[in-house]
């Protein structure tokens, strides 16, 4: 999954520089959401590939399975085991107390131990709050019915057996959730930030699984008595919020709650479990106190319940679960229980286990349960979404396609329009996210599903209203489930090339939410959760080449006219550049052909607010990715910000001159340079890109040229040790090119390198570097920096001769431009034809996603190139990196501003706070 | 104490280590800063060179954590726990100085009085 989602990011450097381009693949990623229904937690999955790496995090939601004893007669039992029992036991009440105390109250005070570990407080105190609550109303239900029923068949059955061990067991039972039903809805609100938090500590892979993994084998002895409960059904239906709540309750806590109640009968049954659980055991010894409750409740509860045969089985240690097919056929069943719970019982099984999966497949259940989709019974069509969700999940995408192959997509979203409840909604989106990741999906549900997502989740849970009520303030985004689900679905989609781009570009209120969104995100200063890393990453997907994509955008490319023109009129754009660099702002100046620009793009004029995709490329855009820069602690979400800027500044049409401008003046500028001492590799690479894409401004090379070298440099691998980071190769060659690009046609900026001991580490990676990129983009700068006249008594006094600046660069070069450049070294200018030469190489060399350079920059690129030979300036490679800047450089090379500049331009400077206390 | 981007600064410096002080869930030093690069530095009144955009320290609280370690007003901060805090924007400097998982604040200052000091004990 995680491959898929490569290419949209890097797409838009590309464009801008081919180097640049290539990193920016930032764009894809996969989540992937699997919940077990069969387990009263629900788990979700997520599984985030970027970059290659693949990633799993495994959520429990907490779904409960529904318990739906309903019977009332449980109360009674409740009541004793619950709360009477619990007091009764003091044992358990000083268990409780260290560990959950809503286990105690449910009388399961065993589970508890376990439970307490991994549950979060807001757990405890809900159980303290059940114990009211339940027992008058909710405990008959959904406690008793999972758990009284389960205890109770346990006490009667497992007695004999020696309770204890079970109850060590049972933390891993897949009841617990059940329990967390019981909460009240009120709960809900607590458990779903619970359980969240807990995926993302499970974002481990190894961790998450193991929790589901306990899960499942227990759960099923459970769930298939719940199941079996037909009329129970019905109850359950009655309490959505039980539902609901369960879950969450259940993801939260799940692992570890849940299962002690059920394990007990597993136990019995499936003697495998035990074993499983016995890690938990420990945790569970105050269960021995509870037991005798259990016992009690147990036999009441299922003597009341219905579904007789189920209890029998239950009671009857020889009960044998439903095979597959037998499972699989009671899908079909015409009584609607039986269905509901068929299904949740698959969706247990096939929680975390892809053969199981496979037979579904191969058993023809998948366009069953498609069909169950569609059905009126909001339990039935609930759990067949559930079953859908955790098939969906995984790497076999045989899965995904069969359920694309009977319609399913559309059956979804069918559903999502129909549903209004949260739950399903939540599994609808989850299941639609696990199939985004697979790549031919995504046009598929993009064409059923784009605008339904946008309007029934991503529209309305971004708080953004297409006319909003002048007199309301505007709304918060929430950060639901849904919204994360929702999200991360479009996120995978938006990966899919150009046509998915344009598709969501064009959805109407899509780019307008996400923004409305993430500005609520900032606003709230929650910029590190699943929901906004999403949102970001498909405003970076859809700002890749939005220069070239976007309809008109045509009108606005300031290369065009230079290009239809001639050498000439490149040139004088260039110039026009030069000047905007130098000393305007953005919007309003320009030079001649600038002027021309502007009057075509009425910038200024625009007579009306942006919306839609002309906001992905507004200025304003760049405030806010320059505080979520600064505010996110997500490394997934600093790349997308970084990368977001790296595809808005790259190309040539006027807005990306904007943008330029705009990140200099809203004093992004620090805050990048800040960024290059992040940890996260990918977060490096993407800010260096940035800065490359930025440094097409003259004035922001200064800037970067001045204060960003030092910590570029310090990216670069030493001799020692391959860099303080151990970056990866494709961050090492993005540093280099960086550098490359701000040293080129500005002999300070290559002064400051040299300032920065940069010459002893470039000379150590041109010759002693393991990767031919490495080294090559080394040799490139180090013959740029050799070509600077002014600098080489500098560079003699330090100790460095010719050799080390153009041996190395023509070693790296090899078989293609080691012919010119000898001749080149010479004279220290490049001749046009072995520039260009290595261009062609050299692109290759400088990117390997030369792929991505065929945007049609390279014809732009050349030409600047050569204007550059002609001014005559660096190496061929150099020019073949950056494309249409180097001739705007050129020209300003001798400007004096130096001592005036700041990171930030001081005409930009807006009056700030002086101080700040700390 | 001017200095110039990518040179070295020689000053004299005094160390002082800061304990911070819980307010609620924030770990407060009980000081405030001004300048970072981003900021115009002739609005200092503390820096003798107006082209200096250092960081300084601008108030102390009485009684505060700072002042208990021997902040003044007007002290110039060098480092913060040894990153240093000549050539840093604004924000940088604040958010250097409030980890929240660093208790202990270790600052490397200069002040004049600190420079005339030692250099009127140089020349007698």
């Amino acid at each position: 999954m995680p491959a898929e989602l490569k290419q949209e990011q890097s797409p838009s450097n590309q464009t801008s520089i081919a180097m640049m381009q290539e990193p920016q693949e930032m764009v894809e990623e996969t989540v992937t959401v699997e919940e077990d229904p069969g387990t009263p937690t629900s788990h979700v999955s997520i599984v985030t590939s970027e970059d290659g790496t693949t990633r799993r995090t495994e959520t429990k939601v907490t779904k409960m399975v529904k318990t739906v004893t309903t019977r009332t007669v449980r109360q009674v039992p409740l009541g004793p085991d619950g709360l009477p029992a619990m007091d009764s036991s003091s044992p358990m009440g000083s268990y409780t107390d260290s560990i959950d105390r809503r286990y105690l109250k449910n009388g399961e005070r065993f589970i508890t131990p376990q439970a307490s570990s991994t549950l979060s407080r807001p757990y405890n105190s809900y159980n303290d709050s059940y114990p009211e609550s339940h027992e008058g109303q909710y405990r008959p239900y959904i406690g008793h019915d999972g758990y009284g029923d389960l205890s109770d068949s346990y006490g009667s059955l497992s007695r004999g057996v020696g309770y204890r061990p079970r109850y060590a067991y049972v933390p891993g039972g897949t009841y617990r959730p059940d329990e967390g039903s019981f909460t009240l809805p009120s709960r809900r609100d607590t458990y779903g930030p619970v359980a969240q938090p807990q995926v993302p500590v499970g974002s481990s892979v190894d961790l998450n699984r193991s929790q589901p993994e306990r899960f499942q084998p227990e759960p099923y002895g459970l769930e298939d008595d719940n199941r079996s409960l037909g009329v129970d059904d019905e109850g359950y239906e009655l309490d959505p919020d039980y539902s609901t709540v369960n879950r969450r309750t259940s993801a939260g806590v799940p692992e570890r709650g849940r299962p002690h109640k059920g394990r007990g009968y597993d136990d019995p049954i499936e003697p495998e479990m035990v074993e499983e659980r016995l890690p938990y055991l420990h945790g569970g010894y105050a269960a021995p106190l509870a037991q005798p409750e259990r016992g009690s409740m147990a036999s009441i509860d299922r003597l009341g319940k219905r579904s007789p045969s189920i209890d029998s089985i239950r009671k009857d240690p020889r009960w044998r679960d439903p095979d597959l097919p037998e499972v699989i056929a009671m899908l079909s069943h015409p009584i609607d229980p039986v269905k509901s719970n068929a299904a949740a019982y698959l969706q247990h099984l096939c929680y975390e286990n892809d053969k199981i999966k496979k037979d579904v497949r191969h058993l023809k259940g998948i366009p069953i349960l498609v069909g169950l989709l569609d059905h009126p019974k909001p339990e039935v069509h609930r759990k067949a979404c559930g079953a859908l969700r955790n098939i969906s999940y995984g790497k076999d995408n045989e899965n995904k396609v069969a359920i694309k192959n009977c319609d399913g997509i559309p059956a979804l979203i069918r559903l999502l329009r129909k549903t209004n409840d949260m739950e399903v909604r939540e599994l609808i989106t989850g299941t639609l996210w696990n199939l985004s990741s697979y790549e031919p999906l995504k046009m598929v549900i993009i064409n059923h599903g784009l605008q339904t997502l946008t309007n029934e989740v991503i529209i309305p849970h971004s708080g953004w209203e297409s006319e909003p009520n002048e007199d309301s303030k505007p709304r918060d985004a929430e950060w639901s489930t849904v919204f994360k689900n929702t999200s991360g679905c479009l996120r995978n989609v938006s990966s899919d090339g150009a046509e998915a781009r344009r598709r969501l570009r064009e959805c109407d209120g899509l780019v307008d939410a996400l923004l409305h969104a993430l500005q609520s995100a900032v606003g709230k200063k929650d910029t590190d959760n699943k929901s906004v890393e999403n949102c970001v990453c498909i405003m970076r997907n859809l700002s890749y080449h939005v220069h070239k994509e976007v309809p008109g955008a045509d009108k606005y490319q300031e290369l065009d006219a230079g290009q239809t023109t001639g050498t000439g009129s490149s040139q004088k754009k260039k110039k026009d550049d030069a000047g905007c660099f130098g000393g305007k702002k953005a919007k309003g100046k320009k030079n001649g052909d600038l002027d021309r620009n502007f009057d075509t793009l009425d910038l200024p004029k625009r007579s009306e607010a942006a919306k839609g995709f002309e906001l992905l490329y507004q200025p304003d855009v760049v405030r806010l990715y320059l505080s979520i820069l600064t505010e996110s602690q997500n490394f997934n979400t600093l790349e997308a910000a970084a990368g977001a800027l790296q595809n808005l500044s790259a190309g040539n049409w006027t807005w990306s001159t904007y943008i330029r401008a705009t990140v200099r003046k809203e004093r992004g500028l620090p805050v990048l340079v800040e960024l290059l001492q992040s940890d996260s590799d990918k977060v490096v690479r993407a800010v260096s890109i940035a800065l490359r894409n930025l440094s097409m401004d003259r004035r922001n090379k200064d800037l970067i040229g001045s204060y960003a070298m030092g910590e570029l440099v310090r990216n670069l691998p030493s001799k020692q040790q391959r860099s303080a980071k151990n970056l990866e190769e494709d961050t090492v060659v993005a540093v280099l090119n960086t550098i490359h690009e701000i040293i080129t046609d500005s002999s300070e900026n290559a002064r400051s390198l040299i300032q920065t001991q940069g010459i002893q580490k470039l000379v150590a990676i041109s010759k002693s570097s393991q990767s031919p990129r490495e080294t090559k983009a080394a040799s490139h700068i180090l013959q740029m920096i050799w070509s600077y006249k002014e600098l080489r008594n500098a560079l003699q006094k330090d100790g460095w001769n010719k050799s080390h600046f153009q041996s190395v660069s023509a070693a790296p070069k090899g078989s293609k431009g080691t012919a010119g450049r000898s001749g080149y070294d010479d004279s220290t200018l490049p001749l046009v034809d072995k520039s260009q030469d290595n261009e062609k190489s050299g692109s290759r060399d400088m990117i390997p996603m030369d792929e991505l350079g065929p945007d049609g920059y390279s014809t732009i690129d050349h030409r600047d190139k050569e204007r550059k030979y002609k001014t005559s300036d660096n190496t061929g490679d150099a020019s073949e990196k950056e494309p249409l800047k180097n001739d705007t450089n050129r020209k300003n090379i001798n400007r004096s501003n130096r001592a005036s500049v700041n990171l930030v331009d001081a005409r930009d400077i807006k009056p700030q706070p002086v101080d700040s206390w700390v | 104490m001017a200095f110039v981007p990518g040179q070295p600064v020689t000053a004299v410096v005094q160390r002082i280590e800061i304990h911070k002080l819980r307010q609620g869930d924030n770990l407060i030093l009980g000081f405030s800063i001004g300048g970072g690069i981003d900021q115009d530095p002739t609005q200092n009144p503390f820096s003798e060179d107006k082209t200096d955009k250092g960081i300084y320290v601008t108030r102390v609280t009485e009684g505060g954590p700072a002042e208990v370690a021997g902040l003044q007003i007007g002290d110039k901060i060098m480092q913060v726990n040894g990153w240093d805090m000549t050539m840093v924007t604004h924000d940088q400097a604040r958010k250097r100085l409030t980890k929240r998982n660093e208790e202990v604040v270790r600052l490397l200052v200069t002040r004049q009085s600190l420079q005339k000091a030692v250099q009127q004990s140089m020349l007698s």
